[in-house]
């Protein structure tokens, strides 16, 4: 008995005193190719909101952060042959990746907005939009939610392949409002020539039963030592203002949710 | 020039160049190799050169890339340790590359080499073997130099497959010039700029690979004599 505790201090020894002397990067996948949340410079750096917060949060963590580029498809399978230790990706939470990896926290989870003509007023969609026309993309989550919250209160839900296509119809006024993700509406509609005259309007759509519960970083399965160092760190940031530095750089609104 | 991605898709274009010498170089050995077993005298060396033939043509170039890059790293990972190794062993992807390169170009290059041993005409080497030279002697001095010749044509469709197969492995993130040319392109949106100009990069690389092995044919074909019509 007392031999077999000997041996199991032991070894919790040498395996602890390993981990403390080795003190290995974090090495965090990525794909850059995600504006403005991960991309190239055109002096082939990484930039982007996924790489400053990682950044970010490896600073506060103190511990020395290594980024690897790989594509999305790889990002798992390298973070499961350790080829990395975390993914920073602007990757979804999903019943289907918590199969196969655990996460942390959400780091960022940006809403649905609605998109109309400049000077609208919505308080209550399922309200203010009675009869009104409203655009979202055929089977995305948008429109799981437009279908069932949006239909039954009067709202007459039109379907388009792809978001650019309900954005041409919202400037040709063939639909009152487009409902998508805050992000693709800004990038894809309001920054460009045809989205002026247009704005956000409404409250945040973010009903986790059809938006999920947003992006978090990725680690490996059983690895709790990492993903709870790095929720103390998003809290961290979150509270001394880093985030919010961070998040100026690219969004001039909240993409945090609540 | 291309928005200032210019640079970093020439740098890319050098470790394409690059992946692709050195995995040829690999090729060849293992496609020597591969010939010799092929046409050994004794049964289960020809069916092991047949079997590595065989075996790698006829599965994808991706999937034996995703295989090497990915459960390669898993096999060491779990035969490391077992060795004593504690340290974490990568393989980086342009290892993974070469490797996985050299080996299915190998198996296609067996069989060009093979063919192009076959058409040696026999009396060649026993001429060789009269004029009291060793084994290794005939092989380099008589052999080799004629096979070449027939080996080119195959050798050149080779070479320009995997100069272009390289764009595979940027799945796995080796950033070579495929990969950035889709950084560019991902980042300013503008995706047939920056796929027009690598698809121009991998023509002149192409090309230019063809204008010296053509000259490479022709000093090999020295003294043979081709008919004009």
């Amino acid at each position: 008995m007392n031999k077999i505790a000997l041996f199991g201090a032991l070894a919790l020894s040498t395996f602890g005193t390993f981990a403390v002397a080795a003190e290995p990067a974090l090495r965090i996948g990525i794909e850059a190719a995600y504006p403005p949340f991960a991309f190239k410079t055109a002096d082939g750096k990484i930039a982007g909101f996924d790489y400053d917060i990682g950044n970010e949060l490896c600073a506060q963590m103190q511990v020395k952060c290594q980024w690897v580029e790989q594509e999305f498809d790889g990002l798992i399978p390298s973070l499961k042959v350790r080829k990395v230790d975390a993914v920073l990706s602007s990757m979804s939470i999903t019943e289907d990746r918590l199969k196969s990896v655990d996460f942390s926290k959400k780091y960022y989870h940006t809403p649905g907005k609605l998109v109309m003509k400049e000077g609208s007023q919505i308080q209550d969609p399922g309200v203010d939009l009675k009869g009104k026309k409203v655009a979202v993309q055929r089977a995305s989550t948008y429109d799981r939610y437009a279908s069932a919250e949006l239909t039954p209160a009067g709202v007459n839900v039109v379907r388009y392949g792809s978001n650019n296509e309900a954005f041409l119809d919202l400037l040709a006024g063939r639909v009152d409002a487009v409902l998508a993700d805050v992000v693709n509406i800004d990038e894809g509609f309001l920054k460009t020539d045809g989205g002026k005259g247009f704005a956000l309007v409404g409250p945040d759509f973010n009903d986790p039963r059809y938006f999920g519960r947003g992006a978090g970083i990725a680690v490996r399965k059983g690895d709790a030592a990492t993903a709870e160092k790095l929720n103390a760190a998003i809290d961290a940031i979150r509270s001394n203002g880093k985030y919010a530095e961070v998040q100026a750089k690219y969004f001039d609104y909240d993409i945090y949710g609540q | 020039m291309l928005q200032g991605y210019g640079p970093i898709i020439v740098e890319g274009a050098w470790l394409t160049l690059t992946l692709a010498l050195c995995s040829m170089a690999l090729a060849i050995l293992l496609g020597l190799t591969g010939a010799a077993l092929r046409l050994s005298p004794l049964r289960w060396l020809a069916n092991l050169g047949d079997a590595y033939a065989t075996l790698i043509r006829g599965i994808p170039d991706l999937v034996l890339i995703l295989l090497i890059f990915y459960g390669g790293q898993d096999l060491v990972n779990r035969i490391a340790p077992s060795l004593g190794y504690t340290a974490y062993i990568d393989i980086n992807p342009f290892v993974a590359g070469v490797f996985t390169m050299g080996f299915i170009f190998g198996a296609y290059l067996s069989e060009t080499f093979r063919g192009a041993f076959m058409a040696i005409a026999k009396g060649q080497a026993e001429a060789g073997a009269a004029y009291g030279m060793s084994g290794a002697q005939v092989f380099l001095r008589i052999l080799v130099p004629q096979m070449i010749r027939f080996a080119i044509p195959g050798f050149t469709n080779n070479w320009l497959v995997l100069t272009k197969a390289t764009a595979l492995i940027s799945v796995v993130g080796l950033q070579d010039m495929m990969f950035k040319a889709k950084n560019a392109a991902d980042a300013t949106r503008e995706p047939f700029t920056f796929y027009l100009a690598v698809a121009g990069l991998y023509l002149l690389l192409t090309s230019v690979s063809l204008l010296l092995l053509r000259a490479v044919e022709k000093r090999y074909s020295v003294g043979v004599r081709t008919a004009e019509i």
